[in-house]
């Protein structure tokens, strides 16, 4: 239909509104097949966005010409259209009984019946992802779905989040763990590539690249037997992304633009008595921030001594600020449609500097040749990437900087930076650190691909997909050389200046081909069987240059540099894959699906780099079968098996030698063998995983629930097993070890108020997974996954150990008196809080030197609650979120206990008694005073308590970071749609968005979600990460 | 549409037809080598084996035998706490796995020089290793056949040095069919015959170290004395680096307040004149004043005096002999070997041989730190001008031999054989034993990884087979 033709039918529907001529007033009552009103059953008038939807006793009132036609549909139940009759009043009945013809999309983008499968899949529509306005698609996930934990790495623009479904099922410390991503049957990388600098800077995952306004919904697969078709590589889960496809139709317009603004949703408390210096004694060139007098006698030692001190942390941070921006355009006729969408994010963070923007191209197209053959083919053109901040290294200098200073005051007016000690000639300033050296990405990206469908007979059907995912990342990190001025004070990182420039060009290649039969071969009985056969093919081409020293202090160019090294990395991993699928459906209530698929995997051993799994799942729709209560809509109870084999990184099966860092020298090669044996007798690890589920809905789909019990266990792991280092080794691969996952899935969701004007809508989800190593290997203790510094030998540890579960964090401890304990016993050694401190003869209390565990880095539980009320044209949804029985290792906190920081090191001019027992179990008695330097006791206390015996107790630090909050707040309204009724607009709403409102977290630093890094033991250590903001964003909405 | 059909036909049998091994045989690592050049083996282990010097010694040694001190108040290393060092022994058995590969190379090929070399820098590493920990894996390790190596004892590991040794000699002795690329050695530079002499004077060493056993033959450390070094230029060290001597660098981390490299107060007051009353003029070639004008060192297990920013006390300097950017960084020296001499000759009884010896090793070690021939003589005739062979003893020696080593790990090995005698040597403040330290734990690596293999140790203070 022609634009013009349409604004004649929208000016023609307001005449008719207006005039009432020959428009007129149709009524009548939508019900079930029992003549249930159907309360909020939607009517829209074909074609046009006016409509209404059915009161609480399922009438309904709408002006319509007859001839018009009505879309009448509710959920759950088959949607109809009618043509209004000549009669004012019109009945109309959905079918009930077949309630949830539900649809949602399974392994390979195949589309099924939703009560068919006999294993959980979870849907996310393209809506509920948008509702944070957050631009990574895997934070976008966060909250919606039960058995998916997301975890922030931080709030900096773009960065990381990491994506964990059904807990973490490798024991290898360098596994990735995350699900496959998949858009529009294509697996595209969602790697967290560091390579050239980029540790604790805040780098993306390559899945963010995508944009979520593109999406139209997302499944996600969380067992084995729902990801068995797609092979090894969903291991860990798929998340299947179905992007938005081109509408028959005049053309349609979507135009969006949201621009929000943003800030640090907590800051760690800071002390705002002590002054800068040490031993109490005041001094302006001090490299000691806070261990001076209190500010009030500073003062009246040096009259340019502010009244008080900052807090850094609040001070060094700024506000951050977006604008997104996006347009799509679809349309069509029956035969060929488009939709192309064009978007842009630029986004500045709250750490000064740290910027990232995306700018996104979309261009798909449907072709029907005929009746038996459609085509199409979607490219997506990505830029995005950033300025990426060491977000770890600024929190360590703001920790260093006396808040006596303001820290913003970075350089001086010829461009060198200005410290906080001896007038700024002295001391590196942080906010200069983050304007000079820099890591700045850019990512060129193209994901693609072509789509042919034959269908030569309606019972058969041949699918064929080709996709390409291929980017360069080009990555430039750099600091200047002293320019070589008289007193100019040198950034320590810069040094004599560096650039390193990395380049890596990655490109994966997807062919997969599908046949798919259905016959129904009785009234009763329905068949299907789909085989199909895929490659996967990917590259990764990683080349690096550094060049020390430039000659011209800001000449960002390795030419300018006089020592140059260089490195380069190639990866090349094939797949094919051959698999089928055999679905038998019975009387629309029983169902049984067999799956078998054989991997082939360039990875392993020629040997045995060919293995076949199986995978079975059963259905069975029990409300089709027995008679429920009348509330009940529907019973499905599903069981599944499935084992699935997996392969392994390239290049695992030899022994290599390797040139190790810091050759050559002076031209000299060198050659070491590398830490790593390979075995070429490595055969493909087992997941073996066991689902049961049942799902319910009652009260006319009002209420619905969903409840799985999971269990994995992951055997024969190909994992680097560390070994004894007189081995020549520090690890051998082997086949050893295995981890189990089991746990408990809960959903359950509802309409408990639904009238013609008001709607609340709740969904909660719950998830509650155990982990345990089962084995590493025959004398192997423990694998080490990371460590985080502490001061004074209180380094936090995450070790994996026999009988325990994943993400155990390990340190010092205050001695206990704990006089039946045999400490040199077998087994775990767990801090017991309960036992009394021992205090030692001097009066503070003693250290224990031995690692004990001290808290665990992945929750007992989480969970979200979703929820939104509709009242009219205005909606508002919230989503609230929480993590429960999880710690963290707070390294931001030690360095503040170190440095006389922490709000709590304000006692230091206290005299106390600490509260403990000496070593012969007797009551301490002895007061000690905690600061530095003579007590007023007389006695010299050095360095004082804090320095002397505090920051070096790790468990100071590991902290319960569970916390509760508000993650989104939104309030959308819908423009009255008479306001467009002929107009060049055909509708508009506005939305207000707030992120991370509210936070309730007895975590001491930084907002707990933020990690140090995103991989296996980031989780563990927060401190000097990019703090997590509350963001509040405007978005407009317009239809064209 | 016929076209089109076929089109899709090709592209189907396209990305079919490669279903074949071949195509899946792209497993073999392109970033990577399956054999090393023999060569470049050298060069990765010769430069390790003078860094592991750097490692041992700035990891702990040199904290045992008090030349440095922590900044830090009761620092662990300072005050004989247990301490984990499993990263110093991996570099120890990983600087002895690529000699192993280089042995087995040059076996292989007849490289006789390459053989040699290999045998020589694991006796270098390996006595680090069994002189720091005692027992250690040896005969079962590197092969990559075992995943948990059982332990040789102490007393078999010497064996296995001076074997090794043994071995080298006989093998730089024999033709070799490999040509030893002299850039790739970065201690002799590819010279033979610098090796055979360090072979012997290690030999020396290993010789000595027994003492206080009843293996120890003070003929036969002076027979290898003969053979080894006869001046400063034989010495056995590192003199390229990828940036910096590691010393320096620790110097120059000092600098940017990543505080290291601090003279202990009892080097510093054996120097100064505090202990012997006569100021060593090495200690100007070795650190600087304090800002009062003044040496000063920091006692172990007490820390820093000032709040560590402004130099209230002296430290290794970015320059210098020892610590310099381009300094050698020394396995064993010409120094030593005289004053192995002076020891063993006289257990022998050789008092003339020792006291020739023990001078020589002064003006040595003068020589070498950059010290004037007057001032030598001087410092010399100030402290040793009444010495006689007569009146020669071991304390002059483990005195001298003390300054001589400064930052070598060797010197731990004498403190132990010494008993901790040196003149006004105290424990550290903070001390958590009541003895000094004699070994090192093992590393967690090795608990972790190997704990039924790796012996008990009861405390730190337990002592090695060649420290009674």
């Amino acid at each position: 239909m022609h634009h013009s033709t349409k604004m004649l039918l929208v000016a023609g529907l307001l005449l008719f509104n207006t005039v009432g001529l020959l428009a007129q007033q149709i009524s009548g009552r939508v019900t079930d097949t029992d003549n249930e009103a159907l309360i909020g059953a939607s009517i829209l008038l074909q074609g046009t966005a006016t409509g209404t939807v059915t009161d609480i006793n399922g009438r309904y009132e709408l002006a319509a010409a007859p001839g018009d036609s009505l879309v009448v549909s509710y959920t759950g139940y088959a949607t109809q259209t009618i043509a209004v009759p000549d009669e004012p009043v019109l009945d109309i009945t959905l079918g009930s009984g077949v309630a949830l013809n539900e649809v949602v999309v399974t392994s390979l983008g195949i589309s099924r019946d939703r009560k068919s499968l006999g294993y959980a899949v979870e849907e996310v529509s393209g809506e509920q992802l948008i509702q944070q306005r957050n631009t990574n698609i895997v934070s976008a996930l966060q909250g919606q779905a039960a058995g998916v934990q997301i975890t922030q790495s931080g709030g900096g623009p773009g960065q990381a989040a990491r994506i964990i479904i059904r807990g973490i099922n490798s024991l290898d410390p360098n596994a990735n763990n995350q699900p496959l991503f998949v858009v529009d049957g294509i697996p595209i990388s969602n790697e967290t590539i560091t390579a050239g600098g980029g540790d604790f800077r805040n780098v993306s995952n390559r899945a963010s690249d995508i944009n979520p306004q593109d999406v139209e919904s997302i499944s996600i697969l969380k067992g084995g037997a729902a990801t068995a078709l797609y092979g090894l590589r969903a291991a860990n889960g798929a998340v299947i992304i179905t992007t938005k496809k081109g509408q028959a139709g005049e053309l349609k317009v979507n135009f969006s633009t949201t621009v929000g603004t943003e800030s640090i949703n907590k800051v760690p408390e800071t002390q705002s008595t002590y002054t800068q210096g040490y031993l109490g004694v005041y001094d302006p060139n001090s490299f000691w921030p806070s261990w001076g007098p209190s500010v009030a006698d500073a003062r009246q030692q040096d009259n340019t001594h502010p009244a008080s001190i900052f807090n850094n942390y609040e001070n060094g941070y700024q506000r951050g600020r977006q604008v997104q921006t996006n347009l799509s355009l679809t349309g069509g006729s029956e035969r060929a449609t488009f939709l192309t969408s064009l978007s842009h994010v630029s986004h500045s963070g709250v750490l000064p500097f740290s910027t990232y923007q995306n700018t996104n191209f979309r261009l798909g197209g449907e072709f029907k040749a005929s009746d038996k053959f459609t085509f199409g083919g979607t490219v997506n053109y990505i830029n995005s990437g950033g300025d990426r901040v060491n977000a770890n290294r600024y929190n360590e200098s703001l920790t260093y900087w006396a808040p006596r200073v303001d820290v913003k005051d970075y350089q001086f007016p010829n461009g060198t930076m200005k410290g906080y000690r001896n007038d700024g000639t002295v001391g590196n300033n942080p906010v200069y650190g983050a304007a000079s050296n820099k890591y700045i990405d850019d990512v060129n990206r193209y994901i693609g691909n072509v789509r042919f469908t034959y269908a030569p007979t309606d019972f058969l059907r041949f699918n064929y997909v080709l996709g390409l995912d291929n980017y360069t990342d080009s990555r430039l990190l750099r600091a200047p050389a002293p320019q070589g001025l008289a007193n100019e004070n040198v950034h320590e990182d810069n040094g004599d200046g560096f650039v390193e420039e990395t380049r890596i060009v990655a490109r994966d290649i997807t062919s997969n081909i599908t046949g798919i039969l259905a016959l129904p071969i009785t009234e009763d009985l329905d068949f299907q069987l789909l085989g199909g056969f895929d490659v996967f093919d990917a590259n990764y081409d990683r080349v690096g240059v550094r060049g020390e020293e430039l000659d011209i202090y800001n000449l960002f160019s390795v030419n300018n540099a006089a020592q140059i090294t260089s490195n380069s990395f190639l990866r090349q991993r094939r797949l094919m894959g051959l698999y089928g699928d055999l679905q038998l459906g019975y009387r629309n209530a029983v169902y049984l699906s067999l799956t078998g698929r054989n991997d082939w995997s360039s990875t392993l051993p020629a040997a045995n780099r060919s293995f076949f799994y199986p995978s079975v799942s059963a259905s069975i729709v029990f409300s089709e079968l027995l008679q429920l209560p009348r509330a009940f809509d529907y019973g499905k109870l599903r069981v599944s098996y499935a084992g699935i084999g997996k392969d392994t990184e390239p290049y695992r099966l030899a022994t290599v030698y390797t040139n190790p860092s810091g050759f050559p020298i002076d031209g000299t090669t060198g050659w070491a063998r590398g830490s790593s044996r390979g075995s070429n007798t490595l055969v493909p690890e087992r997941t073996n995983t066991f689902e049961v589920g049942v799902e319910m809905r009652a009260m006319r789909n009002r209420a619905r629930l969903e409840l799985n019990y999971y269990d994995a266990t992951s055997s024969d792991q190909i994992i680097p097993v560390p070994v004894s280092l007189a081995t020549g080794y520090s690890s051998f691969v082997l086949n050893a070890g295995s981890i189990r996952n089991h746990g408990v899935e809960l959903s359950l969701g509802g309409t408990p108020v639904k009238t013609t004007d008001f709607t609340w809508d709740i969904g909660i989800n719950f998830t509650r997974n155990y982990n345990k190593v089962v084995a590493i290997t025959e004398g192997v203790e423990e694998i080490f996954i990371g460590s985080s510094f502490g001061y004074a030998g209180s380094t936090a540890s995450i070790f994996l150990v026999e009988g325990q579960p994943y993400g155990n964090i390990y340190g010092r401890s205050y001695k206990r008196y704990e006089p039946t304990l045999d400490g040199d016993a077998p087994g775990p050694k767990v801090l017991n809080r309960d036992a009394p401190i021992v205090i030692g003869p001097n009066g503070f209390p003693v250290v224990e030197t031995q690692q004990k565990i001290l808290g665990n880095t992945q929750p007992n539980w989480f969970g979200a609650l979703n929820t939104t009320f509709t009242y009219k044209d205005l909606s508002l949804r919230l989503l609230v979120d929480t993590r429960q029985g999880v710690q963290k290792y707070n390294q931001l906190d030690n360095f503040m206990s170190a440095f006389g920081i922490a709000e709590y090191t304000t006692n230091r001019d206290q005299t106390i008694v600490f509260d403990g027992v000496l070593a012969d179990g007797t009551p301490n008695t002895k007061p000690v005073f905690l600061g530095q330097g003579t007590g007023p006791d007389g006695v010299n206390y050095g360095n004082g308590f804090y320095r002397n015996v505090y920051r070096g107790v790790t468990e100071n630090f590991v902290e319960d970071a569970d916390w509760v909050r508000l993650r989104t707040a939104s309030l959308r309204y819908q423009l009255p749609q008479n306001l467009f009724d002929g107009k060049v607009l055909d509708g508009a709403a506005l939305t207000l968005t707030g992120n991370n409102l509210l936070l309730a977290t007895p975590f001491s630093g930084f907002d707990p979600e933020s990690n140090d890094t995103n991989g296996n033991s980031g989780d563990g250590f927060g401190g000097f990460t990019y703090p997590a903001v509350r963001s509040f964003l405007l978005t407009l909405d317009v239809r064209l | 549409m016929k076209t089109l059909y076929s089109a899709l036909i090709g592209a189907v049998a396209l990305v079919a037809l490669p279903a074949c091994d071949d195509y899946l045989d792209i497993n073999d690592n392109p970033n990577a080598a399956t054999e090393a050049p023999i060569n470049g083996l050298m060069a990765v282990s010769t430069l390790n084996t003078g860094l592991n010097q750097f490692r041992v010694s700035n990891g702990f040694a040199a904290y045992y035998v008090q030349y440095l001190a922590s900044p830090n108040q009761a620092s662990s290393v300072d005050i004989y706490q247990e301490v984990d060092f499993s990263g110093t022994w991996g570099a120890l058995y990983q600087a002895m796995t690529n000699a192993y590969d280089m042995i087995q190379l040059g076996e292989e090929r007849g490289g006789q020089d390459h053989v040699g070399v290999g045998k020589v820098i694991t006796a270098m590493n390996l006595g680090l290793v069994v002189d720091s920990w005692g027992d250690a894996p040896y005969s079962e390790a590197f092969t990559g056949a075992n995943i948990t190596p059982g332990y040789d004892s102490a007393e078999e590991l010497y064996a296995t040095v001076q074997r090794l040794l043994d071995e080298a000699i006989a093998a730089f002795a024999a033709e070799s069919l490999v040509d030893l690329d002299g850039d790739s050695d970065f201690i002799h530079g590819g010279d033979i015959d610098a090796w055979v002499k360090t072979a012997y004077a290690m030999k020396a060493r290993y010789g000595l170290h027994l003492s206080e056993t009843s293996g120890y033959n003070p003929a036969a450390v002076l027979a290898d004395v003969d053979k080894a070094y006869t001046s400063n230029a034989d010495d056995a060290e590192v003199t390229r680096f990828e940036v910096r001597n590691p010393w320096a660098q620790v110097a120059r981390n000092n600098d940017n307040l990543l505080l290291g490299g601090w003279l202990s107060e009892q080097f510093v007051d054996a120097l100064n004149g505090t202990s012997f009353g006569t100021v060593d003029p090495r200690l100007s070639m070795l650190t600087d004043t304090t800002v009062s004008g003044t040496y000063a060192g920091t006692p172990n297990g007490a820390g820093r005096r000032g709040d560590g920013t402004m130099a209230d006390e002296s430290y290794i300097e970015e320059k210098g002999p020892v610590s310099g950017a381009m300094a050698p960084l020394t396995i064993i020296s010409y120094a030593e070997l005289k004053f192995i001499e002076a020891e063993a000759a006289l257990d022998a009884n050789q008092r003339e041989r020792a006291l020739a010896a023990f001078r020589e090793g002064v003006r040595a070690s003068m020589t070498k730190l950059g010290v004037g021939t007057a001032a030598a003589d001087s410092y010399l005739a100030a402290n040793y001008g009444m010495l006689t062979a007569a009146t020669l003893t071991v304390d002059d020696i483990f005195r001298e031999k003390y300054v001589a080593l400064f930052l070598n790990p060797e010197t731990w090995v004498d403190a132990r054989r010494y008993d901790y005698m040196y003149k006004d040597f105290t424990l550290p403040q903070n001390a958590a034993t009541t003895s000094f330290v004699r070994r090192l734990p093992y590393p967690d690596s090795e608990l972790s990884r190997n704990g039924r293999n790796a012996p008990v140790v009861s405390d730190l203070t337990s002592r090695l087979f060649w420290d009674q």
